[in-house]
């Protein structure tokens, strides 16, 4: 099956779910309305033959960064006047504009036919909830508690959610955009 | 043992049979501390994979008695290879704590002398001498084996300069952790 027979397959049962502008190389990368068509689709594309989830991550598209957190001064020159024009600024890459958005991806592999499908979703950044896919798939287990801690996105239906990563006095999810770093005992 | 009489300080000739050597006692336990430093085996990031090629058979450490032990309480010197993230400084104390004294701690690449690259990140703890003393600092990112080997050699000749006068106390205690001439 084509990845266009597959893409017709899934639009027939799911009108909402289009092809991104963007896709991942040359794999089939469809965006999902909302959080709720996850676990069917996910579901679907496990009964066609992508069995293995392959990775699951997001990104924060908020900005600009907020440089106050971090140890290092914008001038790391020292030979540059008091006051100077900071060197390191944070800018929005082109095609990604910054926005309060959290850009969740799913990544599905089929092994035997050695393809995947890409899922995504973009959705408000505040309190991301979306279905936990434990129940389908072994390997979300520890990658959904990992964009927990992270991210700070709550999966509905984790059998644990916790912190894997950092360690238990890190306050806060460190690659969300508005994270500010408290100084711990190892910061002096 | 292979060892040169003729440099040892002291008196070797003309004692009855040449049975008795006559030296100092610091310069006998030093000698022995230095000859046989032995490192815990453990290895932090990509520096570890230059550590281990120090070990293998082309730089062979074994020559100078570099023997790396799988228990802390074996081991004379901790080399501290790769990125410490905040995460392992426990472990890493917890594994310097139950080290015997004399022990020796050498800190091996950018990122365990200062943070190295992730300087700024949130997770990484900004050099090993922020958690314990460190006798020898290696720069690089990673060092060559050869670096190692050196830093190595530049423990020996500190522990060459420990004296039992001063309590055991090595020279880095005496004097502080990076001043490497005592």
């Amino acid at each position: 099956m084509t990845n266009d027979d597959l893409f017709a397959k899934i639009q027939a049962r799911w009108p909402a779910v289009l092809k991104a502008s963007i896709p991942v190389k040359d794999y089939l990368t469809v965006r999902i309305a909302s959080p709720d068509e996850l676990v069917p689709l996910a579901s679907f594309l496990r009964d066609e033959g992508f069995d293995m989830l392959d990775m699951l991550t997001a990104t924060d598209h908020l900005g600009p960064v907020n440089m106050s957190g971090f140890i290092r001064q914008p001038n790391f020159n020292p030979f540059l006047p008091e006051g100077a024009t900071p060197e390191i600024e944070s800018a929005a890459s082109a095609g990604y504009p910054y926005r309060p958005a959290m850009d969740l991806l799913w990544s599905f592999v089929s092994v035997a036919n050695k393809n995947r499908v890409i899922v995504r979703l973009e959705i408000a950044r505040q309190g991301v909830r979306v279905p936990s896919l434990t129940g389908l798939f072994k390997s979300a287990d520890w990658q959904e508690r990992e964009n927990f801690d992270l991210l700070g996105i709550q999966y509905d239906g984790h059998p644990n959610l916790t912190k894997i990563l950092t360690p238990d006095f890190l306050q806060g999810h460190p690659l969300r955009k508005d994270y500010v770093h408290i100084k711990d005992r190892f910061d002096e | 043992m292979g060892m040169v009489l003729e440099k040892l300080p002291g008196l070797t000739k003309g004692l009855p049979g040449g049975d008795l050597v006559l030296t100092s006692a610091d310069y006998l336990i030093d000698l022995g501390r230095r000859q046989s430093l032995w490192p815990m085996t453990f290895g932090l990031a990509c520096c570890a994979i230059e550590m281990m090629a120090s070990y293998a058979s082309r730089l062979d450490f074994d020559r100078f008695g570099v023997i790396p032990r799988a228990s802390p309480r074996q081991a004379d010197v901790m080399i501290v290879s790769g990125t410490v993230c905040k995460k392992m400084a426990e472990p890493i104390l917890e594994i310097y704590h139950q080290m015997p004294e004399p022990r020796f701690v050498i800190s091996m690449g950018s990122c365990a002398n200062c943070g190295g690259p992730y300087y700024d990140s949130y997770s990484v703890v900004k050099g090993i001498d922020r958690i314990v003393p460190v006798d020898v600092y290696i720069a690089g990112c990673p060092p060559r084996p050869e670096s190692l080997q050196y830093a190595v050699v530049k423990l020996q000749e500190k522990i060459a300069k420990m004296s039992l006068k001063k309590g055991l106390a090595t020279p880095q205690q005496e004097k502080g952790s990076r001043d490497i001439n005592v």
